[in-house]
């Protein structure tokens, strides 16, 4: 399967976001609840994800609530396409 | 004058999904009360092991998947040759679900709906057979969940399973009637099994908006199982919701 690395998905991201009118933080640390990234937003990010590498990506929910911070959601999309 | 007749209480019940949580407290509260208790689970726990022992005479307990329809029936058969016929049925096993409904796969949610929903309606068409096909009456008990009634994030296929369940609690109530009660019971969220996916603060918030002021516990639905099979109270297909009134 094809995977995607952080930086792409850090991309991707920065997509999503910028649809909303945003711009993405650089600093991995900046929490979601600041940029407004919420729950169906990763939903989109991991959906074009899964476009970018032709699989389906599911998962648990129990994932979603640690979530706080950009790094964050890099680290678990690059975890779970790793599964 | 009407030629009512009550249906009697259930002597021989069949728990489905009894190793553990609210299962086996059914199974040891119908033990208590001298009550014959089949009891089946994929995998027979140490807790349902002691019971079988305690109460040898008045138990029969199997590893069974309640997805394995021909195992599920055989396992009915050796019931009556050693309890006797059926005449109360807990359809209490289940699989839960955590996850958004577009990243839960295609086959875990026939999974879901395989385990939840179409093995407890097979497995109550093949008791209710042998229960009518005897010219008997009896009670069907559906453990279903307040997520059949509300909307809940991450339960997506489950709650269509419960919903499901509470329908056709509803049906069998209507085409059983004089010779079965059915009737299911709602519990809320059990605190037991949110701990695994919340912390400590959501659990206490949790509680805290519950009007009773504490999550459901399996002990807190047990008294309704019992009622629903054992006592006289003309209730019949209904859903009983047991969650401290967190969903009013």
């Amino acid at each position: 399967m094809e995977t995607l690395d952080r930086p792409a998905v850090r991309k991707l991201m920065a997509e999503v976001v910028a649809v909303q009118g945003k711009t993405l933080p650089d600093d991995d640390t900046a929490k979601l609840a600041d940029i407004g990234f919420r729950s169906l937003d990763f939903s989109e990010l991991a959906l074009r994800v899964e476009d970018e590498i032709g699989d389906e990506l599911n998962f648990e929910a129990a994932g979603l609530r640690s979530i706080e911070t950009i790094g964050d959601v890099l680290d678990l999309l690059v975890e779970i396409q790793g599964q | 004058m009407s030629d009512f007749e009550p249906i009697p209480p259930a002597s021989v019940v069949l728990v489905s999904g009894a190793s553990r949580g609210l299962g086996l407290a059914i199974v040891t509260d119908l033990l208590e009360r001298g009550v014959k208790v089949a009891a089946f689970a994929r995998t027979v726990t140490p807790e349902l092991e002691a019971l079988a022992s305690k109460y040898p005479d008045d138990t029969h307990v199997g590893s069974v998947d309640v997805t394995d329809e021909k195992a599920a029936q055989a396992f009915v058969k050796e019931v009556e040759a050693k309890l006797g016929v059926i005449d109360g049925l807990v359809n209490n096993a289940a699989i839960g679900q955590d996850s958004l409904h577009v990243h839960t796969s295609s086959d875990r949610i026939a999974q879901i709906i395989e385990t939840n929903l179409t093995a407890p309606l097979v497995l109550t068409r093949f008791v209710l057979r042998r229960l009518i096909g005897k010219g008997l009456r009896g009670r069907v008990v559906n453990v279903t969940s307040i997520c059949g009634q509300r909307g809940y994030q991450g339960l997506v296929a489950y709650s269509a399973t419960k919903g499901g369940l509470d329908a056709a609690t509803r049906s069998l109530a209507r085409e059983l009637g004089g010779r079965v009660l059915a009737n299911a019971v709602a519990p809320g969220f059990f605190a037991s099994e949110m701990s695994a996916v919340l912390g400590a603060n959501q659990l206490e918030s949790i509680a805290r908006r519950t009007p009773s002021g504490a999550m459901t516990t399996p002990e807190d639905v047990v008294p309704t199982v019992r009622m629903l099979l054992l006592e006289q109270t003309n209730i019949n297909g209904q859903s009983i919701v047991i969650d401290g009134g967190g969903s009013i």
